[in-house]
């Protein structure tokens, strides 16, 4: 009886070893892989530096963005007009109110204005303007969809578009797992609410699921909701998952909007003890719910920056350079510790630093 | 009356009701560890405040054989209001919520002026003033969603609780209250029913219809900006879009509560009947772990099936609206 008890004492001692150490090595895995995005972004060139000025004289880029209603895609289109001056090229936006027969209406006004290259931004959909797009690159006009898919998808894209200019949205889905595995301390039963539909979704979750085979202790489960039912899904749906689940202890947020229906469901369900939120990009009003305590971290991208990076890998495309596979758009992580940089209350493009603008007039030769 | 008919009126008065209590009881069964716990019917309660009031916005004047479906616009302007007068401008809380429901009486001052002065199809009238709001909404806005809203209106809509539900609830219970006691106790509800079943013949008994009407337009603009303070009370931040998915969920919930409690009429406590049908359904659904899809299917059948029900019930007399 005695050798039995002392067996199993040292048996449950060494799996108590045992899983402390793969726990420990995990969470040192996940720390890891955070790291980098801890910190102010760097510049890292998305290719050889050129004479943007010269090769891009008499050339112009026409963009028609998923909506002018938009602050995000509002903003990046400031940003490449901002760029495009800078280099002193004629860049042409098509505002609309997200309606496909206005992008339409903007596909054939860049023929008839005999734009160089058709830029399709932030979720223009090219699937519902296949007859255009096959008439401006039977006109020898490129068709290029930026900011609208992750790097891995560029196959699944250029099957209606001539390019794209991708973002590394797997890695943003990923350090959202991370960061709430390590928040968690590798015991991690995430709720992971997405909205399916943009080809991003696919990527991120992509990101959220190749994570999470690294964590042997950490699950997830996946609420989806498609964009027009935000604002009545999202919180009856979380506040039932918390409550059928009284284990979930983060909530992963992939489009950081998303966040404002969560947070009520959160202190509805009293759990704000219990459940963490992250998100992705960077949206000013959650960086306020970061100061606020209400959100752990929000992965974000500088808009300004992200304009500036499509010019670029445009550019290359119409003076006949390599193209740009990854743009090195940068992520940076906010949390509790770095949010109030981006303002009081929150601002779009601050906080990020501004290395990308020597970055880029040093790329495009302009000094 | 015959026994028989007696027992369908009962049936049909009540149906709802009992779908809901069977509906509670099966969910129940099914997770009794996770549904049949306090924390969830009182979240289930505390989390459907807007949606009640907008819809009790919306039976106002539905009775009077109106639609105002500017009303999930009103709300969207109200709570965006409050976001930018309180969060960004630092005006009192109480001050932002005032002047979000002086502009809902504003809207639906407009929408009567139109509809009875110009004779306007109120569905007209009311998509152009909720398109109308929408851009404002989106001009004041810049596009964004803006939080920062006072935590004193957080506590007294979410986060304080009676019973452990929170506040919410009961503001829109109190202004289910104030609402069935005009429609029933008071000849204002006689003449809005009158008025809503032969505008004509409510005008040759010498009722003023289109104060009535207007009457009507403008409590509902006013219970439309009253949604919109807790929407933003709820949240902790407006956003210049999520109102308007409101819209359709109360129409849903008002006609299938126009067959509940006081059948054939637009009634106070079967449009908030409905809400929590609707929503007790739909969080049983997602505690069996089904698909959003599913849900909406949940939505969409519930309606046309009780709706259905109610009119074979009735003999299948014609609907007014």
């Amino acid at each position: 009886m005695g050798r039995h008890w002392l067996g199993a004492a040292l048996a449950g001692l060494l799996a108590v070893v045992a899983a402390g150490t793969a726990w420990a090595d995990g969470l040192d895995y996940f720390e890891k892989r955070l790291a980098p995005f801890t910190q102010k972004p760097a510049f890292v060139p998305p290719g050889p530096a050129f004479d943007a000025r010269k090769c891009m004289a008499g050339k112009s880029i026409f963009s028609i963005p998923v909506s002018s209603a938009n602050p995000f895609t509002a903003n990046i289109e400031k940003a490449m007009a901002a760029a495009a001056a800078k280099v002193g090229f004629k860049f042409t936006t098509w505002d609309n109110q997200g309606q496909s027969s206005q992008w339409v209406q903007g596909m054939n006004a860049a023929m008839t204005q005999k734009a160089n290259l058709i830029d399709l931004l932030a979720g223009t959909d090219p699937r519902v303007l296949v007859p255009q797009v096959r008439a401006a690159q039977a006109a020898g006009v490129p068709v290029v969809a930026s900011h609208y898919s992750g790097n891995e998808q560029t196959a699944q894209v250029t099957r209606t578009v001539t390019a794209d200019v991708p973002i590394d949205y797997f890695t943003a889905g990923g350090l959202l797992l991370d960061w709430a595995v390590v928040q968690t301390r590798g015991n991690l039963n995430a709720l992971v609410l997405i909205s399916t539909g943009p080809l991003s979704t696919d990527s991120m979750v992509a990101g959220i699921e190749s994570e999470l085979k690294h964590c042997e202790h950490c699950k997830t489960k996946m609420i989806n909701v498609v964009v027009p039912d935000w604002g009545t899904r999202i919180t009856p749906n979380v506040q039932s998952a918390l409550l059928a689940d009284p284990t979930i202890n983060y909530i992963i947020v992939i489009y950081d909007s998303m966040a404002q229906f969560v947070v009520p469901a959160v202190t509805v369900t009293n759990a704000a003890d219990r459940v963490g939120i992250d998100a992705f990009n960077g949206t000013p009003f959650v960086l306020g719910l970061i100061q606020e305590g209400k959100v752990q971290m929000d992965v974000g991208e500088n808009l300004d920056w992200i304009g500036h990076a499509i010019i670029d890998a445009e550019m290359r495309m119409l003076c006949g350079l390599p193209a740009v596979h990854d743009p090195k758009i940068p992520f940076y992580i906010f949390d509790q510790h770095n949010a109030a940089d981006a303002g009081r209350p929150p601002q779009l493009s601050q906080g990020y630093g501004d290395a990308y603008v020597d970055g880029y007039a040093g790329l495009w030769q302009l000094k | 009356m015959t026994a028989g008919g007696g027992v369908l009126d009962l049936a049909e008065r009540y149906g709802l009701t009992v779908a809901l209590l069977v509906m509670l009881v099966a969910f129940s069964l099914l997770r009794p560890e996770t549904f049949f716990t306090w924390s969830n019917v009182s979240t289930i309660l505390g989390s459907q405040a807007v949606l009640v009031v907008v819809t009790l916005g919306l039976i106002v004047p539905l009775t009077a054989n109106d639609f105002d479906v500017s009303i999930a616009y009103v709300l969207t302007l109200s709570s965006m209001l409050i976001a930018v007068l309180n969060g960004q401008e630092g005006w009192p809380v109480w001050a932002a919520a005032l002047a979000a429901v002086a502009m809902g009486l504003a809207v639906g001052a407009i929408n009567a002026f139109f509809i009875t002065v110009f004779r306007i199809h109120s569905l007209i009238v009311t998509l152009g003033t909720g398109t109308f709001l929408h851009g404002v909404t989106l001009w004041i806005s810049g596009s964004m969603t803006i939080s920062g809203i006072s935590d004193s209106l957080m506590s007294i809509v979410i986060v304080h609780r009676l019973l452990g539900i929170p506040l919410e609830f009961f503001y829109a219970l109190l202004l289910c209250c104030l609402v069935w006691y005009v429609f029933d106790y008071t000849a204002l509800g006689r003449r809005l029913l009158f008025v809503g079943r032969g505008r004509e013949v409510a005008r040759l008994s010498g009722i003023d219809t289109d104060r009535v009407r207007g009457a009507c337009l403008i409590v509902a603009s006013l219970l439309g900006a009253l949604a919109g303070i807790l929407y933003a009370g709820t949240q902790g931040a407006a956003d210049p879009v999520s109102g308007a998915s409101y819209l359709l969920p109360a129409f849903a919930a008002a006609f299938l509560g126009s067959t509940s409690i006081r059948p054939g009429r637009f009634n106070p406590w079967g449009a908030t009947l409905a809400v929590y049908f609707l929503v007790v359904g739909i969080t049983g659904l997602e505690f069996m772990g089904v698909s959003s899809f599913v849900q909406d299917m949940f939505y969409g059948g519930a309606l046309v099936l009780a709706v259905t029900l109610s009119q074979l019930v009735r003999g299948r007399e014609e609907q007014q609206i």
